[in-house]
């Protein structure tokens, strides 16, 4: 293999393992790494496979680069699927990003659920509500039968506005605490 | 210099909790080589190598320097060299600044005091005898 076929599959793998980011981020790593490669050969004559040992598998690389940027973008983010993603990311490094991804996935479902009520209510209103049978609980949400009397439906059309705010908080609440433990978890990355 | 990949995964050995030491210091180190002025990349390893011991696997300060910029804290150009090519210039933001001072306060604090809890572990003749 010739020197540049070396640095060129080395960048190659790089390029590949690097693939979630944008076109624009990768182009930008790859000149970057591309320049240190031929900056350090120039520096110190040594031969291209000493060069890229030092700068570890391509693959490794990569995946420093992706988890970086992952988990500092994500914590700017408001999408769900960013911000799971990224403390799926965390919980395979400890206890605490298990708990947070897990508080995460329960806050989601929780405040999806309640809209997905408040929003089905108008479709199928005797299926949807809150049933309280002498002052107690019974049941809450879409039911198929919905519980039979004694027990009530008690909130009626108010479900749909209660439903909404309450869910729409468990998401809010959710998506800031995903936030915090984000940026947390790099300060403490970070910082000793 | 990839020796500090190779340690092992599992459990609190002491090979283990030092890199973890090193990995914690190398973003304030890497803050700290722009202090004076722009570096590229292979100018800050090479800082790095002469004025710390914190050898690293040479290619984890790139993501590093690519994290600490997206946090706002560097910023780089691409500059036209003689070499040929372009390089990548980074240099710290007012923030980056900020921060590191804050960082380096903070270490600074952190390392006198456990150096005076350490003094008598450094010395055991002393105080076992």
């Amino acid at each position: 293999m010739t020197t540049e076929m070396q640095i060129d599959s080395y960048l190659t793998a790089l390029r590949l393992h690097l693939g979630p980011l944008t076109i624009a981020e990768r182009e930008e790593i790859v000149r970057e790494i591309s320049a240190h490669v031929r900056d350090s050969a120039e520096e110190s004559g040594g031969s291209i496979e000493a060069i890229l040992a030092r700068l570890g598998p391509a693959e490794e690389l990569a995946g420093q680069y992706r988890a970086g940027l992952l988990i500092s973008r994500a914590s700017r983010s408001f999408s769900p699927l960013v911000l799971l993603r990224a403390t799926f990311r965390l919980a395979t490094k400890g206890f605490f990003g298990v708990l947070v991804f897990f508080l995460g996935v329960f806050g989601y479902l929780m405040g999806g659920g309640m809209v997905l009520v408040a929003l089905v209510k108008p479709i199928m209103p005797v299926n949807t509500g809150m049933w309280f049978e002498n002052g107690r609980l019974v049941s809450s949400g879409i039911l198929f039968p919905p519980p039979a009397s004694p027990a009530q439906e008690v909130l009626g059309l108010w479900l749909i506005p209660l439903a909404l705010v309450a869910g729409s908080l468990t998401l809010l609440f959710t998506t800031f605490a995903i936030r915090l433990s984000l940026r947390l978890s790099r300060q403490w990355q970070s910082r000793l | 210099m990839a020796k500090s990949r190779a340690l092992p995964v599992d459990g609190d050995q002491p090979d283990r909790w030092e890199a973890q030491l090193r990995k914690g210091a190398l973003e304030m180190a890497t803050l700290a080589s722009l202090w004076q002025g722009r570096l590229y990349g292979l100018e800050i390893i090479r800082f790095l190598e002469n004025h710390s011991r914190l050898v690293l696997a040479e290619g984890t300060i790139y993501p590093i320097l690519n994290r600490l910029k997206t946090e706002g804290l560097l910023t780089s150009v691409w500059v036209e060299a003689e070499a040929g090519h372009p390089r990548k210039y980074y240099s710290l933001t007012d923030a980056g600044r900020q921060r590191l001072r804050v960082m380096a306060e903070a270490w600074d604090a952190f390392s006198r005091s456990l150096t005076h809890l350490l003094e008598p572990v450094l010395k055991p003749q002393e105080t076992t005898k």
